[in-house]
């Protein structure tokens, strides 16, 4: 049979499986949730008709969480708003579509937590510290996956995203050199020498091909070694 | 057969406005229109019932309450539904990985005499479903919206944000790695 109608019969095949409903009581459980959300969202909008009075002190409330999501978005680790910051990233993340609005979305949180563990270190929070560099390892890890996916779709914007990955990887890189000779303290050795390491196979995972090998191409092995790119060889881990 | 349908984006405008004064009933006929697709949509891509439920209550509840930034996106407000939906399963599949695929019934298949297209007659829903979960994930939301929701080339190329050309030229792709992986699944 010529392939065209082998693939074409493969799609009514798939049309042929009836759509999965969801259980009535799923129904009515989503809709109660979504019209709380619904409710509560319409009175957080101002009314036309209130007084004077009542526009002020929604005035003051929108300042005063205006203020809190401002300062939350510099917030650290330490910091009881830090939790909101997490939430505003992560709506943020939500809304991000494209592969390359989502690269961008991962690496500007790289360079956000990044920033927290030089401040969490400075400030002998070593715990928060290591979260932190947790988080920057996996938005790296999640940012060499976009590339790596992007490869098997398009080879042009794969390139470009994986140029942005590599110097994002080596200006952290530099950050994280410059920060593991200004500590002594072993823990955070030992947490700047993992994160080294872990950015390290970020890059030779977004090197690598994806799953089913460039151009989406299953004939080629999963396993089918690193890309054309410029070959970046791992920091040699200090020895403590 | 479907109960899905095609998405109505033309009529859905004038509920979005209503719904931005805080009309409820308005809220009630999008989340009725698009529930069911959406958890249709999740399911087929997570395969387990319970968090498709979950998914699709947070993807609608975001849609309807979120509605200020579909302003901006420039697209029809299924493919924005649909676009959270993505969204929504690929965080899913991160904090808890790719989780196997639950069985399905069966579908019944009308009989034939080629027997070239013997091998997809005695395929099952779950075989099909399965095999799907081979491929990437830009495949299966393609074959997915394509055929499982019946969504138009052009409607899909809206949602993931490609041409019609080249959702056409993926969905051949897809369809291909589909085949192949069918293929190996029969040999093993």
């Amino acid at each position: 049979m010529p392939e065209a109608r082998r693939l074409e019969a493969l799609a009514e095949r798939m049309r042929a499986v009836e759509p999965v409903a969801p259980s009535p009581g799923a129904k009515i459980r989503g809709w109660n949730l979504v019209l709380a959300a619904v409710a509560h969202s319409a009175t957080r909008r101002p009314r036309i008709s209130v007084t004077r009075l009542v526009l002020a002190a929604a005035a003051a409330g929108v300042l005063l969480v205006a203020g809190a999501l401002a300062a939350s978005a510099d917030s650290l680790p330490d910091s009881a708003l830090y939790p909101l910051k997490g939430v505003l990233e992560h709506a943020r993340g939500t809304f991000a579509f494209s592969p390359t609005d989502q690269l961008t979305y991962h690496l500007e949180l790289s360079q956000t937590r990044l920033a927290e563990a030089e401040a969490m270190i400075a400030r002998h929070r070593l715990d928060l510290a290591g979260r932190a560099l947790d988080g920057l390892d996996n938005e790296l890890e999640d940012a060499a996956q976009l590339v790596q996916t992007a490869k098997q779709n398009d080879a042009a914007a794969a390139a470009d995203m994986e140029n942005r990955l590599q110097q994002a990887i080596a200006t952290h890189e530099l950050q994280l050199a410059g920060l593991q000779a200004q500590v002594t303290n072993p823990t955070a050795l030992s947490a700047i020498s993992r994160a080294r390491d872990r950015a390290a196979a970020a890059l030779q995972t977004a090197e690598k091909a994806g799953p089913n090998g460039k151009n989406g191409n299953p004939s080629q092995s999963p396993a089918g070694g690193k890309g054309n790119g410029p070959a970046t060889s791992a920091h040699p881990t200090p020895k403590h | 057969m479907r109960a899905l349908g095609k998405a109505a984006s033309d009529d859905d405008r004038p509920l979005i406005e209503r719904v931005r004064r805080g009309d409820q009933d308005a809220a009630r006929t999008l989340y009725e229109r698009y529930f069911d697709r959406i958890y249709n949509y999740v399911y087929a891509r997570l395969g387990r019932a319970e968090d498709a439920e979950d998914l699709a209550i947070d993807t609608m509840t975001r849609s309807l309450t979120r509605l200020d930034l579909f302003q901006d996106q420039g697209v029809a407000f299924s493919s924005w539904v649909y676009r959270i939906a993505h969204n929504a399963t690929i965080d899913h599949y991160r904090r808890n990985g790719k989780v196997k695929l639950v069985p399905l019934d069966n579908a019944i298949l009308p009989q034939t005499a080629d027997p070239a297209e013997l091998a997809l007659e005695q395929l099952s829903n779950e075989d099909l479903r399965e095999a799907l979960g081979d491929l990437t994930d830009e495949q299966q939301q393609v074959l997915i919206l394509r055929f499982f929701q019946d969504l138009t080339a052009a409607q899909v190329a809206d949602i993931i944000g490609k041409s019609v050309g080249a959702v056409q030229a993926l969905q051949h792709r897809a369809l291909g790695s589909l085949e192949r992986a069918l293929q190996g699944r029969a040999a093993n």
